[in-house]
């Protein structure tokens, strides 16, 4: 389904983000990417849509190759992944419905879109999207009068929205509570089940990595220093992940 | 900045202020002896003569005019302006061609204009029209270009992850974030325009405000206090309405 090899990624200016990563993620797998702030999991994410153009190194969703498509070809690719990011990124003034349909446009006629009129056939669509996520009625109301787990959870039918393959999503409780965070992973994890969709979190909370996450890829200063199920994730695969500091707190959050 | 320069700072700011009185000619007494007069003035206005109401509303209403299509036409001509002097939608030559441009045409107040517009096509409403839409077009693109500049990225991130166009990334990532901010500042040019516009009557460029004048000129004290109602009465109500829709667009 993904195929990654040797991705690199250099910031004009600052470190090397991601320094020569070799991953492959089968269909419907659910994979907890893990690693500290600035270990890379931003970067390798977005290099997988085309939202970040890498350095060097290769990238295939599928059979299509994102890395040096032409950006039509990309915008396609796109289309076909939904992304759940940290700060909802939902667009504050518009209603829970329209936010919705913005997971749409790459379906939809284009310069109907434009306008504004999705039709009856793709508001329903995205009522039943809403209703799966568990946002009954609140379809007419302005997203920002939600709170932070629905917001995250309209996110999340935006990107159910858009039908995709895969799913990516960049700490997607990291803005929430702890009983929150646990409600919008348990959706991931339903939605990974029930359709097949492939999805790659990362996560910097290891008991949530090991709660839903199938498989633990962690990373370290842009490297992939550990990969396993989440048993295999031991004290050693911790120290190589999180450093020396982190071995000894076990399952717990490492600052 | 240092202790004593922070006094130096100080004593020249209050050296400045009393070199500005002195020179202005301030006076308390002057200021006293005035006293009787000012009440002069206002004693000879009541009470209103009624009979100028009719003139003082038609002139009221051309000043609400006035700002409407002064306000419309600039928020047009911003719109490009402001994109192009937005550093984060616009290259460098343009942005700074373009903030330059803007901050020299907005050294000059709508007043200023309305002069030069009525030597330039005569006078009546239509000069007024003009000096209000050159002033407000580089307020509004300088308000528009600090919303662009404004903008939150990661909505737009988001649109783009969808798949979109360009076309429905602006629709649906920027505009949203855009058209009520631009159109609360347009709103709010539009009340200040209508009091920018009651003077310039003063200089011959139509209005309410070509009334207040003439009347003081003749004397007709009565006739101007009824001028000068009507137009408390409009800026308060304009202030009003406007004040209350720009609240329900943020």
């Amino acid at each position: 389904m993904i195929r990654v090899r040797g991705l690199r990624k250099d910031y004009p200016g600052g470190p090397r983000a991601l320094d020569g990563i070799d991953l492959d993620v089968g269909r419907g797998e659910f994979v907890a990417l893990i690693g500290s702030s600035g270990a890379g999991k931003s970067t390798l994410l977005r290099c997988l849509n085309g939202l970040v153009a890498p350095t060097a190194g290769q990238v295939w969703i599928g059979d299509r190759l994102v890395t040096g498509a032409s950006a039509e070809a990309r915008r396609h690719i796109r289309a076909g992944i939904g992304f759940v990011f940290q700060q909802f990124n939902l667009l504050r003034r518009l209603t829970v419905l329209e936010n919705a349909l913005v997971g749409r446009l790459a379906h939809v006629s284009r310069w109907r879109s434009l306008a504004g009129w999705f039709g009856s056939d793709e508001v329903a669509r995205a009522e039943a999207a809403l209703a799966r996520v568990g946002l009954e009625g609140v379809a007419a109301r302005r997203v920002d009068t939600l709170s932070g787990g629905q917001q995250q959870r309209v996110a999340i039918a935006r990107a159910l929205l858009q039908a995709p393959a895969v799913i990516l999503a960049d700490e997607p409780m990291a803005s929430l509570d702890p009983a929150l965070a646990h409600t919008v992973m348990e959706l991931l994890r339903r939605i990974n089940r029930e359709d097949g969709i492939t999805v790659i979190a990362s996560l910097h909370v290891l008991d949530l990595a090991q709660a839903y996450g199938r498989r633990i890829v962690g990373l370290s200063r842009g490297r992939v220093v550990h990969d396993g199920p989440p048993d295999s994730l031991d004290a050693a695969a911790t120290t190589r992940i999180f450093g020396a500091a982190a071995a000894g707190s076990g399952a717990g959050a490492p600052a | 900045m240092s202790r004593r320069g922070r006094w130096a700072g100080w004593i020249a700011l209050a050296a400045v202020f009393v070199w500005s009185a002195l020179s202005t000619e301030v006076s308390l007494g002057r200021t006293i002896e005035g006293l009787p007069f000012m009440w002069d003035f206002i004693r000879r206005m009541v009470p209103p003569d009624p009979s100028v109401l009719g003139n003082a509303l038609r002139g009221a209403i051309q000043t609400v005019q006035i700002a409407i299509v002064g306000t419309g036409v600039a928020a047009v001509l911003a719109l490009p302006l402001g994109f192009a002097a937005a550093r984060n939608s616009s290259p460098a030559w343009l942005f700074y061609g373009a903030r330059s441009l803007l901050n020299v045409f907005r050294a000059v107040d709508t007043l200023v204009y309305a002069l030069f517009f009525v030597a330039a096509v005569g006078l009546g409403p239509f000069p007024g029209v003009l000096a209000v839409v050159v002033y407000t077009t580089t307020v509004l693109a300088k308000l528009y270009s600090e919303a662009i500049e404004a903008i939150e990225p990661g909505p737009v991130e988001a649109v783009r992850a969808t798949g979109a166009t360009q076309l429905q990334v602006l629709r649906w990532g920027v505009v949203p974030q855009l058209v009520p901010q631009f159109l609360s500042f347009t709103l709010y040019r539009f009340e200040t325009n209508v009091r920018a516009a009651a003077i310039l009557g003063f200089v011959g460029a139509g209005g309410i405000g070509f009334y207040v004048q003439t009347y003081l000129r003749l004397l007709n004290y009565p006739a101007a206090a009824s001028a000068l109602l009507v137009l408390i009465a409009l800026v308060m109500i304009i202030d009003f309405a406007s004040s209350r829709i720009r609240a329900r667009l943020v």
